[in-house]
């Protein structure tokens, strides 16, 4: 029987970074990926002459090389900075609707601010204490759980104590009166998967200020770049990985992991595990529900699961700035609502309303598409249970409909756009769910409602003794938080190793 | 963390309150044992089990599978798309994907014709050797080669060469059997008129339907055979179309094809979005593509070491993942023309041969993964599947 000091079940970001930690430190890794190819979301997928990106926007956390963020450090702590290249997206956000609304927005604070005075210049003042209140609670928040303040106090960090249990819409509505404005400032709630009536204000001012202080970041190549780079890493200190084959059952024994079953039936030794899929699908799927201690499931119970997306990527036989595509980063407000209606919306099938947005990455990196090309990934929230809902024969059908109205608000932005459109795939929240194996597809894991969100998170640990998890199920999503997941959970392990 | 401080913050009573509400009228998450994975069965099964219901001759070398499902609704598929078998012949396990030839328009039962390959390992077995009520494996539908009607052109004009005309036959099946808003022209290329796979059936349709037109051309015509002969060039496409504008190309034929009719189109002026191509397996003699290197004859084996594994050797002219497939190595291939890249490995040490086409990532590229069903050895390899 072949034995590993860890196995990680999953190649996504954080089951790479995980793994690429691990090796590093000289332990024997089996790295187990159900799919031909790692990365999880971070992947692409070819039609045509064009290589689509599927998930990566704009990546946080990495900061430039004079002030690196976390993202960067660690990167370069894996030994994998000199292999990738960091291209700083020059947009934090444009704005198109509703109506004729338009607002182009820097990662600049003074440019911000002064972007939104000058469209609102009832509302200045307002705008300014935002920010501010934006980034003081940013410094507050870094300065107690980031550098780990010794002694933490009301009086100390006002701000983290008042604010952190407000949702966005609740400070917006204390600030300004323009329901517009309230709109334009809290877009980036499609980054985090719940409208601002129900996301958490925290996550709002965090956003903020790590885009604007640390830029927004393209990958050249994509994010498959990044988990091919980190994949290499891997294989190169010795790691062995399998493709195509995913885990069928972890081993337990007295409340302790012992092994796990491959989907190929070989059985492997080891003592740890750390999941990169969902708990949901670890707990119910890989263990024998025997030794799923009861609180699991309890404790799961309180969460709700986050929408998937509907997402037309599409390869235009033009460039960019020939269809008049600007803004790296699109968002097409339709409504200025900002309450639970969004949510309404997200539960439907239909796509005249609701949020979207558009990268266009070749405007961040002009080699992204062939010469004389570009593409745009146009994305919208939609929960998985409407799309369940649809009769198999019905399917396509429906995914075209809804690409259809997606397509037409497009090309009411951009006039003349869909004459030029040489390639274009359509992904449902069915689409998700197929390659990601999430229940309803979700994309974000676990909806973080304040009373989900940062304090009140699932975290990686397990009662079973040695599985772990890393992962946007038990903390926060997008790319930089996974990425991080991983590394911690690996360093967890180290550290229990090394205690032994 | 130092403290829990966030019990201080202000309004945590409310959060512990809602959230003990939530765990209350939750969801039972233990209920959820493989719902994703067995929910999407309905639409992307991994495999499908068929049973051969029929066996319909078409023509002297070809024939239509009608393949039921013994135990399920067979998924939806786009007209155009395809399936692979996943077979074991004289011992081997390989795969090949065939189009569907079936309306889309119900799902009781897949038709796939197949037709004859000269010495080949599956198109014999699936002629000669099988019979009614046999079971197949496949994977589900697959294949990016259909109408799309987000952006293709109500009219469509399809090209199709030999065998290539079977996800056409699905699209046209579709446009006249639900009355569709499409106007569909065929030019269809064999050699001769016997080769022609369902030409009896076409014919009929394009005296029934004003908005299909059907035009054979025949290489090698009879004497005195008077319909279109040679091959299917821009000016018979100008002389029938008219003008060619708000038309969509679509090709699905041997390579020979594409590099003489898309040099036609080009000349006609279509720009590249308004021609779709289907992928048709690797190149029947491989030494005769672009760049091969002389100096690698047809005869040439090649050793390749498979980390953690056995060594084998190989043939020159013979894709990887076919080479594999002899040894035991079955890789979860589907389309085996590049493009699904189910087949990735990485080539660790040594040379291949790409054709052009292969749809590889960027990434993938840089480091050494290929996909091996359209990988040629170059050199002894050494290779991680």
């Amino acid at each position: 029987m072949d034995s590993y000091d860890v196995v990680v079940i999953g190649a996504g970001n954080g089951g790479l970074t995980a793994s690429a930690t691990l090796a590093q430190k000289g332990l024997n890794v089996l790295l187990l990926e159900r799919h031909n190819i790692p990365g999880g979301c971070a992947t692409s997928f070819c039609r045509g002459r064009f290589e689509f990106e599927v998930a990566l926007h704009q990546l946080s956390g990495v900061g430039t090389p004079e002030s690196p963020g976390p993202l960067r450090m660690m990167f370069s702590q894996l030994g994998v900075l000199e292999d990738l290249e960091l291209v700083e997206i020059k947009d934090l956000y444009h704005v198109i609707g509703p109506g004729d609304f338009r607002i182009d927005l820097k990662p600049d604070r003074e440019q911000v601010i002064a972007a939104f005075q000058e469209k609102f210049p009832n509302e200045k003042d307002g705008i300014e204490r935002f920010f501010n209140l934006s980034y003081q609670y940013a410094f507050q928040m870094l300065s107690a759980f980031y550098f780990k303040d010794p002694d933490p106090s009301r009086e100390k960090f006002p701000f983290l104590y008042q604010y952190s249990f407000k949702t966005a819409q609740e400070v917006l509505d204390d600030f300004f009166r323009d329901p517009l404005l309230k709109c334009a400032l809290s877009l980036y709630w499609g980054f985090l998967g719940l409208p601002p009536s129900r996301l958490s204000f925290a996550y709002l001012a965090l956003l903020f200020f790590t885009y604007i202080e640390l830029k927004p970041f393209h990958i050249k190549g994509g994010s498959q770049t990044l988990s091919n780079v980190l994949i290499q890493r891997f294989l190169s200190q010795g790691g062995t990985v399998r493709f195509s084959c995913g885990a069928e059952k972890i081993l337990v024994n007295q409340g302790r992991v012992e092994g796990v079953i491959t989907e190929s039936g070989d059985q492997i030794k080891t003592g740890y595990v750390i999941s990169n899929i969902s708990p949901v699908a670890t707990y119910t799927n890989l263990i024998d529900p025997i030794y799923v201690p009861e609180n699991v499931f309890q404790e799961m119970r309180g969460r709700s699961l986050s929408p998937s997306a509907f997402t037309l990527f599409i390869g235009f036989d033009r460039e960019a700035h020939e269809l008049g595509l600007t803004g790296s980063m699109t968002f097409f407000p339709n409504h200025t609502d900002i309450t639970d209606k969004n949510l309404v919306e997200m539960q439907r099938l239909g796509m005249e309303n609701p949020f979207m947005a558009m990268s266009c990455y070749d405007l961040a990196d002009p080699g992204f598409s062939p010469p004389g090309t570009c593409q745009a990934s146009v994305v919208t929230l939609k929960y998985g249970e409407p799309w369940m809902r649809v009769p198999p024969a019905q399917y396509h059908q429906e995914k075209f409909r809804c690409a259809e109205a997606m397509l037409q608000r497009l090309e009411a932005a951009f006039p003349g756009v869909r004459g030029h459109i040489e390639e274009i795939e359509v992904a449902t929240p069915l689409t998700h769910m197929r390659y990601l194996g999430h229940p309803n597809g979700a994309i974000y894991g676990f909806e973080q409602y304040t009373k989900d969100s940062m304090f009140f998170q699932p975290g990686r640990t397990s009662p079973i003794g040695g599985l772990s998890f890393a992962s946007g199920w038990i903390g926060d999503c997008g790319f930089q938080p996974t990425l991080q997941a991983g590394v911690s959970a690996a360093r967890a392990i180290i550290r229990e190793l090394e205690r032994k | 963390m130092n403290k829990e401080i966030f019990k201080d913050f202000d309004g945590y009573d409310r959060i512990i309150e809602e959230r003990d509400y939530s765990r209350k009228y939750g969801l039972d998450y233990s209920a959820q044992k493989d719902s994703a994975d067995s929910f999407i069965q309905r639409l992307h099964p991994k495999r499908l089990t068929l049973r051969v219901s029929e066996i319909i001759p078409e023509t002297p070398s070809s024939k239509t599978l009608r393949l039921v499902s013994p135990e399920r609704v067979l998924p939806p598929f786009l007209a155009g798309q395809y399936v692979a078998l996943f077979l074991e012949v004289k011992g081997i396990r390989t795969s090949r994907p065939y189009s569907l030839s079936s309306s889309p328009n119900q799902t009781g039962y897949y038709d796939l014709t197949v037709r004859r390959v000269e010495g080949g390992l599956v198109s014999n077995y699936l002629l000669d050797d099988l019979k009614r009520g046999d079971i197949l494996q496949s994977s589900g539908p697959e294949g990016h080669f259909y109408y799309n009607p987000l952006f293709h052109d109500r009219t469509l004009v399809l090209l199709a060469g030999g065998s290539g005309i079977t996800p056409f036959m699905s699209m046209i099946r579709e446009v006249v059997e639900c009355g569709l808003d499409r106007e569909i022209f065929l030019f269809y290329g064999n050699r001769n008129m016997q080769e022609a796979f369902f030409h009896p059936h076409l014919k009929d349709l394009s005296g029934r339907f004003a908005n299909f037109h059907y035009i054979p051309v025949i290489e090698d015509p009879p004497e005195g055979y008077e319909g279109q002969t040679g091959l299917i060039s821009g000016a018979l496409l100008k002389n029938t179309l008219g003008r060619m504008e708000n038309k969509t190309f679509y090709l699905c034929g041997p390579q020979a094809m594409y590099d003489y009719c898309l040099p036609q189109l080009e000349g006609l002026g279509i720009p590249r979005r308004k021609i779709r191509k289907e992928v048709y397996g690797p190149p029947n003699d491989i030494t005769r593509a672009p760049n091969w290197p002389v100096e690698v004859s047809r005869d040439q084996l090649f050793k390749i070491v498979i980390r953690g594994r056995e060594s084998i050797e190989v043939k020159a002219v013979e894709p990887l993942a076919a080479s594999l497939e002899k040894q035991g190595i079955l890789l979860p291939t589907i389309c085996r023309s590049g493009e699904c890249s189910q087949c990735r490995v990485k080539v660790l040490s040594g040379k291949v041969y790409q054709p052009a086409g292969a749809l590889v990532r960027r990434s993938d590229q840089r480091f050494g993964f290929v996909h091996a069903c359209v990988s040629y050895p170059l050199e002894d390899l050494e290779i991680l599947v």
